[in-house]
């Protein structure tokens, strides 16, 4: 009740005081808080790859980082209706989002991977998904990735909010794509059958999504301005070889 | 892997337990909310209010005829979209507003028909001594109307509980929110999710418990 009350309060002098909301609010940030080792809770802690890259950009900006976890599918439409700036959650350039969004320089270069069960022959590669069930992420950019391929109408796309890696070691689905880096370190870290089936087969660039509007674009030249700088002082190299034991955060 | 990690298991007890008080919140605030809005359109539905009785049958309609994870989106994905002013509604308020209407429509219709199912001659008797529309209410037809509503209405609060896991699809980090991101991080499914059943579960049975207990005191009249 008293929450609700002084939302009610908090909305009305919103919308008198709106204009005047300054750029001294922290950057508030949208990830899912599920992809590891982006964006992962250990012991309440949220930590990851993304969550240092933007520590160290808010850092570089000198403004407070505020992150707001929700489930991947909700992620876009709270950057959509304002609740939060961008989206660093290995969010993938695309013709479509651009058309939507405005999107920083790419902070990691990365290609999509098919990931099998442990043992699996049949599927050796992304040739081999014909006639195959095959697991995405609900909202990611895979599917239309998956889409994109000639054979893209006999292969069963299968959509999840999370805990596909889990479905894929079950054998519920018979294989799933994700990016190569995140494919590699679930396999090297978590106690799950999988292997990585084949090279990957599409290159992605993932970049920070903001709002097509004047401040968005403000805040991106900004981003960018701080991404930079990490670029070259090797803070970007430093938290990638951290995380991955190799940069892929270049081409 | 086969084997069940207990001390994980032991580990996130005191963390899950930081986001049981939210999820009480949510039920809890949405519950009361929904009760006097469900009295509310009871009353509107049984005396037949001109203009009111439409409008209170067209909202039952839609908030019971569409599923709650569809009215949620609405209230804080769709509302800013038309409004951009309404972006203030954050996830919790959202939520909230999404679970005391939803459960509102249900609730309405199960204190309706308590409060029909009160005997005609126990308000034809109120009214021949003398009491006013409002006294036969207070004191003769809501007392008897909770009675037989109790149970029900005691169903919809634990659904209401269960209902707030769907909270962190608006960013709310309860229960089920924290739940799902531990078991993304450690890949450990079955331990969180077990860990978070069984946390619902207490909650829901200490609520039974104190529904056994307000029944035993309604029913002090009617024993023999």
């Amino acid at each position: 009740m008293k929450t609700l009350l002084i939302n009610t309060l908090l909305m009305i002098s919103l919308l008198a005081s709106a204009p005047l909301l300054a750029q001294d609010d922290p950057l508030r940030v949208g990830m899912s808080g599920q992809y590891f080792p982006f964006t992962f809770v250990e012991q309440d802690e949220l930590k990851g790859f993304d969550v240092d890259v933007m520590n160290a950009i808010g850092e570089e900006m000198g403004r407070d980082i505020k992150y707001e976890t929700a489930n991947f599918s909700g992620l876009f439409g709270m950057l959509e209706s304002g609740r939060i700036d961008t989206v660093a959650n290995q969010i993938t350039i695309t013709e479509e989002r651009q058309k939507a969004y405005v999107f920083s320089d790419p902070y990691v270069y990365d290609g999509a991977q098919v990931v099998t069960k442990k043992g699996n022959t049949e599927v050796e590669g992304v040739e081999d998904l014909k006639g195959k069930t095959v697991a995405v992420n609900l909202g990611s950019n895979f599917e239309a990735l998956l889409r994109e391929l000639p054979y893209a109408d006999q292969i069963n796309i299968k959509t999840y909010e999370s805990n596909l890696e889990r479905d894929t070691a079950l054998g519920r689905v018979d294989a799933f794509v994700m990016d190569r880096v995140s494919a590699s370190q679930i396999i090297k870290e978590k106690p799950l059958p999988l292997e990585l089936a084949g090279p990957t087969f599409s290159q992605i660039t993932n970049a920070y999504p903001f709002r097509d509007t004047e401040a968005g674009r403000a805040l991106r030249d900004e981003v960018n301005k701080a991404l930079a700088a990490l670029r070259d002082d090797g803070t970007l190299a430093s938290i990638s070889e951290k995380w991955f034991g190799t940069n892929i955060t270049e081409p | 892997m086969d084997v069940l990690n207990v001390e994980y298991m032991i580990g996130l007890v005191p963390v899950l337990l930081r986001y049981l008080p939210l999820t009480l919140q949510l039920a809890g605030i949405g519950m009361v909310l929904a009760l006097i809005l469900a009295c509310l359109f009871a009353v509107i539905r049984v005396l037949r209010i001109p203009v009111l009785n439409q409008l209170t049958i067209v909202f039952i309609s839609f908030f019971r005829g569409t599923p709650l994870l569809v009215q949620l989106f609405l209230f804080y994905y769709g509302l800013p979209q038309l409004v951009s002013a309404l972006t203030v509604i954050d996830g919790v308020t959202a939520t909230i507003m999404g679970l005391t209407m939803h459960f509102s429509a249900y609730m309405a219709e199960s204190i309706r028909a308590a409060i029909v199912g009160v005997d005609r001659s126990q308000t034809e008797a109120a009214l021949s001594i003398g009491m006013t529309n409002g006294q036969m209410m207070r004191r003769i037809v809501l007392p008897q109307a909770t009675r037989v509503a109790l149970p029900t209405l005691m169903n919809y609060f634990i659904d209401m509980i269960k209902a707030t896991s769907l909270a962190f699809t608006l960013g709310v980090t309860e229960l089920m929110g924290a739940t799902q991101k531990e078991a993304a991080g450690s890949f450990l499914y079955f331990e969180a999710f077990i860990v978070a059943a069984i946390m619902y579960w207490i909650v829901v049975e200490l609520l039974s418990k104190l529904q056994n207990h307000l029944e035993i005191r309604l029913n002090k009249a009617y024993s023999r």
